[in-house]
């Protein structure tokens, strides 16, 4: 699984962060910051990226398989 | 699979379904995956997965001709940034949405926390207060005017005109038409405040001027971008304080839990939203035929999505109708809507609330409320008189 961050989209609103706090990360800008591996999202991570995608309000992550 | 057409005779715009409409959201969900509503002439899809998996398809489910009931109305919201589709939303969306991301409203954090514990110091200082008027109303009428630069002259208009904005999104009835002289007043106080100059030099709104001087936007599209600012920023917020003062004025043990951990504040406000979702719902049109569920909804159709309905769906949350500050998956709720168009102004409706909330657990012991009378209303569900108590801490 990969999983994609439209930075068009993405306004800083953290829900991500909540979901996925070992993948995705607001640095103190307040910009989205990736920890790990985006492609392919590693194996303990992919439910909580999955949720975090779920979750992002303005359908700013975008997993595929 | 079931092809047969779900119809309801359900009217959800009478008082008595306007004033206490969960039991015939559930009816809907019930009754199926989308059901046609005879008496609107709308799809109702009331269930959660439905309602986000139709945010999450912006293409079938265009925005472009409105989000309202009625078609006349469509028309005069055409262009703004929630009746419109990508691409040309992804850009308006962006220049209406700089002032607005939790980073650029950074800056703003002090301020707006410094008022929320002035409000709450005067408020207990004040005994026996109305909620409406006097929280959740002062509130971000004392704040979000400034911010967005109108002149002073002109905002006592604001609080009608975003009723008669929001009732006009439900259908044609009583409620909407009573509120079209409101509307021709807001369109032509909207005219004149696009004029360079009028807004305050700085503000968002003098932003959105300046992008109009720039070409980043055009020069006819002004007015409606900055109702966008408008209309939205007010009564969404004051329907979710109220109800918020009103949970935890009716759930004490809630308040208590807030007071002991103010780390779930964020958590509590979405929860607010959740369970007495400010906006009701808001319309798709269909731009090719498509299946829910086994029910075929026609191209040219509209669906009312019924984000209300959706936070209560017993199919995806355990206990619905529970106010519960700890729900673990609150945040999943769809009240801001979700997807492409969530809701742009979220960040600072979160910022007014988790500040006030704070403000509410530092300074104040207990919430007494008296008996909430709900306001009737097409779109926003909220309270209209809540006789309130803070007891200092
Ligand atoms: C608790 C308060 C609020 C609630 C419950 C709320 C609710 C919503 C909802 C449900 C939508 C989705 C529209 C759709 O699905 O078609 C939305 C969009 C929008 N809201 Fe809010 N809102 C709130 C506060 C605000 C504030 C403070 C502002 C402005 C400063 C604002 C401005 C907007 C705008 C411009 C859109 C259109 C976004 C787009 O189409 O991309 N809202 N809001
Ligand atoms: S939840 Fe969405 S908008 Fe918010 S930071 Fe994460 S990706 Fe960006």
């Amino acid at each position: 699984m990969k999983v994609i961050v439209d930075r068009v989209r993405c306004e800083g609103h953290g829900l991500c962060e909540e979901a996925a706090p070992q993948m995705f990360q607001l640095d103190d800008e307040g910009e989205l910051m990736v920890l790990q591996d985006a492609e392919p999202v590693p194996a303990e991570q992919i439910e909580a990226v999955a949720d975090a995608a779920r979750t992002c309000p303005v359908g700013a992550l975008r997993v595929e398989s | 699979m079931n092809t047969t057409i779900r119809r309801s005779s359900i009217d959800l715009y009478t008082d008595e379904a306007v004033l206490a409409p969960y039991g015939p959201y559930r009816e809907l969900r019930d009754l199926g995956p989308a059901v046609w509503l005879e008496a609107h002439e709308v799809w109702a899809v009331a269930r959660y997965d439905d309602v986000y998996a139709a945010l999450h398809d912006h293409e079938t489910f265009a925005s472009g001709t409105g989000v309202g009931l009625s078609e006349d109305l469509n028309k005069v919201m055409a262009g703004s940034t929630i009746a419109s589709d990508p691409p040309y939303h992804d850009h308006i969306r962006s220049v209406v949405g700089r002032p607005l991301t939790p980073r650029a409203l950074r800056k703003h954090r002090e301020d707006v926390q410094r008022r929320a514990d002035e409000l709450v110091d005067r408020l207990v200082a004040l005994g026996e207060f109305d909620g409406v008027t006097d929280f959740a109303q002062a509130f971000p009428l004392g704040l979000v005017p400034d911010l967005l630069g109108w002149p002073e002259e002109g905002r006592e208009h604001f609080l009608a005109w975003a009723a008669a904005g929001f009732n006009a999104l439900g259908p044609m009835n009583e409620r909407a038409t009573a509120g079209f002289a409101d509307l021709q007043g807001m369109l032509g106080y909207l005219n004149e405040m696009s004029v360079p100059g009028r807004l305050c030099p700085g503000s968002w709104g003098a932003q959105l001027v300046d992008a109009a001087g720039d070409g980043t936007i055009t020069r006819e599209i002004l007015p409606t971008l900055l109702g966008d600012y408008l209309t939205p920023s007010l009564d969404t917020t004051i329907a979710t304080l109220s109800s918020a003062l009103w949970l935890l004025g009716t759930h004490p043990e809630a308040f208590d839990a807030l007071r002991a951990d103010p780390g779930l504040i964020p958590n509590a406000f979405n929860e607010v939203i959740r369970v007495e979702s400010p906006v009701r719902g808001f319309s798709r049109l269909l731009t090719e035929d498509h299946e829910i569920g086994g029910v075929k909804l026609p191209e040219g159709s509209r669906a009312l999505l019924l984000y209300a309905s959706a936070n209560r769906d017993e199919r995806r949350w355990a206990n619905p109708e529970v106010f519960d500050v700890r729900r673990a998956d609150a945040a999943g709720h769809v009240g801001f809507g979700h997807g492409v168009h969530g809701c742009v102004g979220q960040g600072l409706a979160r910022l007014e609330g988790h500040s006030l909330l704070g403000a509410l657990v530092r300074k104040v012991r207990r919430i007494e409320v008296g008996d909430a009378v709900w306001r009737p209303h097409n779109t926003i569900h909220g309270i209209a008189k809540l006789p309130a108590v803070f007891h200092a801490a």
